[in-house]
Formats: C-alpha cells, structure tokens, sequence
C-alpha cells in the first residue's frame, strides 16, 4: 500500500490538532509512530490509514483526509489500538471525534451505510428509550435507500441490499430471533430531555 | 461429547440465602437475544442469585452514541446507573459487553467530571451517585467456580468438549483508563468456568479478536473477514465449538457463521455457545428449557453425548 506524500500545513495543522485533542481528549503530541497500533488494527489491511498514520494526518494539517478517509469509517471501535499504545493514544476516541466533525462540517460519509447505522440507532432509542430491532432496521432501510438513491449504485445497489437484509429477516424469524413486542421506556420524556441537551451542547 | 452423569449428585443446602444482584438486561437481551436473558436468570438463581432488573431501564446507546454523540454517550447510560444507585443494592450484573462497556465508562467519566455530572443530573430524576458496582456475567460465574459452587450444582460432565472461548473487545478493552481483573488480551475467566465443568477449553490466538459487531449489516465484507480469521483459528486449534458471553458475537458468529464459511472455503461449521447454556446443560437443564434450538448452526448435537 503506497501513501501520499503529507505536506506540513503549520497554519492548519495548529487550530485542527486542537480541536481534535479538545473532543476526543487524547493526546497526539505524545505519539512517536511506533506502530503498533499499525500492527494490531484489524482493518488496518483494508483502510490503508492505520491509526498512526491518521494521527501524522492531523499532525500535518490534512483536514480533509483527517475528515475524510477509511479508517475513520471502518474502525470497529475494537479498542485494541489504544490498548496497545505505550502513550495510551485511545484512537479509537479520535475516529468517533472525526465522524462527529465530518459529520458538522457537512462532509459526506465514504461510508454512507455506516453513518446511517449509527444514526438510525440513535433515533430509534429517541422514539421509545429502547431499540427495537425492527423498528430500527426499518429506519436503517430508509437512510439507506435515500443515499442509495442519491449518490450510490441506483435500484440495482438497492435491490441487493433489501434482498439480503431480507433474508437475514426471514432467518431469524424461523429461529424465533425476531421479536415483535415493542419495547419501551416508560418515563421517555427524561429521554427527550437528554437529547434536547445533547443538542445543545452541540451547538454550543 | 460425553455428557457422563455425575457419581455425586447435588447437595441441597436449605437454609443458604439467595443473593439479591441488580440487573441490566438491555435491548439485545429483550429482543434477539431474548434466550440469554432467561438463561441468565435460570442459571444464576440455580447458584443462588436472584436478578433484580432495575425498573424503567433504557438504551445504553451503545458503540453509535459514542460514535455519533459524546454527551448521550455518557447520558444514555447514566440514566440507567441513577436508577441502579437508588435501587439499594450493591451490585448490578449487565451480560451484554456493548452495555457493560459503555456503563462502565459512563461511570468512570462521571466520577471524574462534576460538571458533566451535574449537568446529566439535572435532568435525571434518579441522579447518578456512582456507587453501584458494575459486574460482568464472568466476575459472578468466577468467583462461583472458585468457590467450587458451579462444580457442586453440576450434575453432568462436559468431559470431552473443546470450546473455544471468545471473549470479543468489550468485555476487556475500554476506550477509557478502566482496571479489569482479567488479562486485557488473554482473559481467563471463561477458561475458568468451562473447567470447572470439566470440559477443555483450547488456547487461541483470536479470543479478544473483533467479529465486527454492527459491521456485519453496515459494512457486511469487512466484518465477514474479522469473523473467517477468528473461524478459522478456531478450526486450527482443534475446537469443536464457541462459547461467548457477548449477544453480539453469539449473534454474528451464529448467523453469519454460513454465509461466512462459504466465502472463505471453510468446511465444518461450530455451534456458537453462550456461557449460560453450557452451565444450563450441566446442571440438567435441557437444552429446549434453555432454547438452544434458537441458533443458527445446530447446537444441540454435540449436546447429545
């Protein structure tokens, strides 16, 4: 795997290594590109970006390959990196603050499915204070087939995935692993109160 | 597999009192994964435990708070650990390692952030005290097969069965500084349990390894890859099936187990066990009591001695 050759931005290297440290309160400074993140990241072979060369990133300035680059968006949120920092560099911390800022900056995902996952996750347990997984999956469909739609491979892409997802469904029907009860929070309104505040914190 | 009857059977012991734990059972639990939740509760309470399931739980919010909000990361699951601390008891028990994970470290950042503390707590009718103590199914089942308990309630052997224990990422790995009893990359805890059942777990190198979790629906190639790596590790060392503790990897191991094989030529296929299961089956339950008949890959064969 080759990379491209990192320039040094001084002037955009200062304000993006802040902020990134700022949200996801890891210190990069302390990292000395040992690798062995490198060596433990399990997609690390299909990202090309290892942890520690998204960290040089930020180093040098590269907003938009920061924002914008595989790992951040198959990182599997695994842990092992950070477990094996002898800095106890959780990048892991980062990939999340990149997808929040990418996701602020209105910088579209490389990974659509993925941000609809999360996304479609997180409204799901706003409507009811529990995730049900039908409900859910029936959010995930939508996001999906919007973006699908709209920049992705069209009907065929489409259709495969519904095909899929719907075979998946019919299994798990015949192994009684669907369920149907609806699950539910009964003081939701705490709920509604948390991500009213999540939202303006941020704004803020 | 031999399943042997024991020579001696179980003493019972009137008089020795049920523990109460508080439980979080969480979404999975609930919904797919609705046979670890019974299982939890049929096991423990055969070793003395009665779980509590703390009233009007929600969403732990999971890896896609973390990855989408940091303030419901920690809001999520606090709510739930305001409702733990006022229940009154000391410790509550949460099986699914997603919740376990992001419960812990809610804590963990609670304590050491008043301000963010306070903020959650004012809109929190029970506030986060941060004195529950958080326990994963493995720090009960341990120190109840040191205690000889689990070896005492068993009245069948699991002589002869090599699972491979898999432990996943988040029952040891924290994105935060969280001290665990076990060994971060190779746990012995379920190691522990299956002896104590006398079956004989393998050593392996992909016991903490990824299975990709929510990856298998949102990005399915890459997770389909993590998990043909750790199969086939599995396969290598002689395994004859998987024992987890996680609803997650049972899930994606169990469901995906064919789809995944066929890509990758792997031949046989292994029964994705919880934990629970086989205790269940050690003590006598069937496996129809326990709903091993949910799974995917037939389980209950190498059941049958």
């Amino acid at each position: 795997m080759s990379y491209p050759v990192l320039q040094f931005r001084p002037e955009q290297s200062l304000s993006l290594i802040k902020e990134v440290m700022d949200r996801s309160g890891q210190n990069l400074l302390a990292c000395y590109q040992c690798r062995r993140c490198a060596a433990g990241c399990p997609v690390g072979e299909e990202t090309g970006v290892t942890p520690d060369r998204l960290i040089r990133m930020i180093m040098f300035g590269e907003r938009e390959g920061a924002l914008n680059n595989l790992l951040v968006w198959k990182c599997v949120a695994c842990y092992t990196c950070g477990t094996r920092c002898p800095n106890n560099i959780q990048t892991a911390k980062i990939t999340e603050t990149l997808k929040q800022m990418a996701k602020r900056d209105h910088v579209e995902p490389l990974l659509p499915k993925v941000a609809a996952f999360h996304d479609a996750f997180l409204r799901s347990t706003s409507h009811f204070g529990r995730v049900n997984e039908l409900e859910f999956m029936g959010l995930y469909a939508i996001s999906n087939a919007k973006s699908e739609l709209k920049h992705g491979g069209g009907w065929k892409a489409l259709a495969d995935e519904m095909k899929n997802k719907a075979k998946l469904g019919i299994s798990m029907i015949k192994k009684k692993r669907m369920h149907l009860r609806l699950e539910k929070t009964k003081k939701l309104y705490e709920i509604k109160r948390l991500y009213r505040k999540a939202k303006d914190a941020a704004g803020s | 597999m031999k399943l042997s009857d024991s020579t001696e059977r179980p003493r019972m012991q009137p008089g020795v009192e049920t523990m109460h734990i508080a439980y979080y059972p969480g979404c999975s639990l609930h919904a797919s994964s609705e046979l670890y939740d019974r299982q939890c509760k049929m096991v423990l309470k055969h070793l003395g435990i009665e779980l509590k399931e703390i009233e009007d739980w929600n969403c732990c919010g999971a890896t896609s708070a973390s990855k989408t909000d940091d303030f419901l990361a920690v809001a999520l699951p606090a709510r739930n650990l305001g409702i733990a601390d006022a229940s009154g008891l000391s410790e509550m028990l949460i099986p699914c390692s997603s919740c376990y994970n992001r419960m812990m470290e809610s804590q963990k950042i609670l304590s050491e952030d008043s301000g963010l503390k306070e903020k959650i707590n004012a809109e929190l009718f029970k506030k986060v005290e941060g004195k529950i103590r958080i326990v994963s199914i493995l720090d009960v089942l341990v120190s109840k097969a040191h205690s000889g308990e689990i070896a005492e309630k068993s009245v069948k052997r699991l002589e002869g069965l090599k699972p491979a224990c898999y432990y996943g990422c988040l029952l040891t790995r924290f994105s935060c500084d969280i001290h665990i009893s076990d060994d971060i990359e190779n746990p012995q805890g379920m190691e522990t349990v299956c002896r104590a059942l006398e079956a004989a777990p393998i050593d392996w190198s992909y016991k903490t390894d990824c299975c990709g979790a929510s990856a298998a629906i949102n990005d399915t190639d890459t997770s389909l890859f993590l998990m043909s790596k750790i199969i086939n590790d599995a396969f290598a060392r002689g395994a004859d099936c998987f024992v987890t503790t996680c609803p997650m990897c049972q899930m994606n191991m169990d469901m995906y187990q064919n789809q995944v094989s066929e890509r990758y030529g792997i031949r046989g296929r292994l029964p994705v066990f919880f934990i629970t299961e086989l205790l269940g089956i050690a003590m006598g339950m069937s496996p129809r009591q326990l709903q091993i008949n949910r799974h995917f890959v037939d389980a209950i064969e190498i059941l049958k001695g």
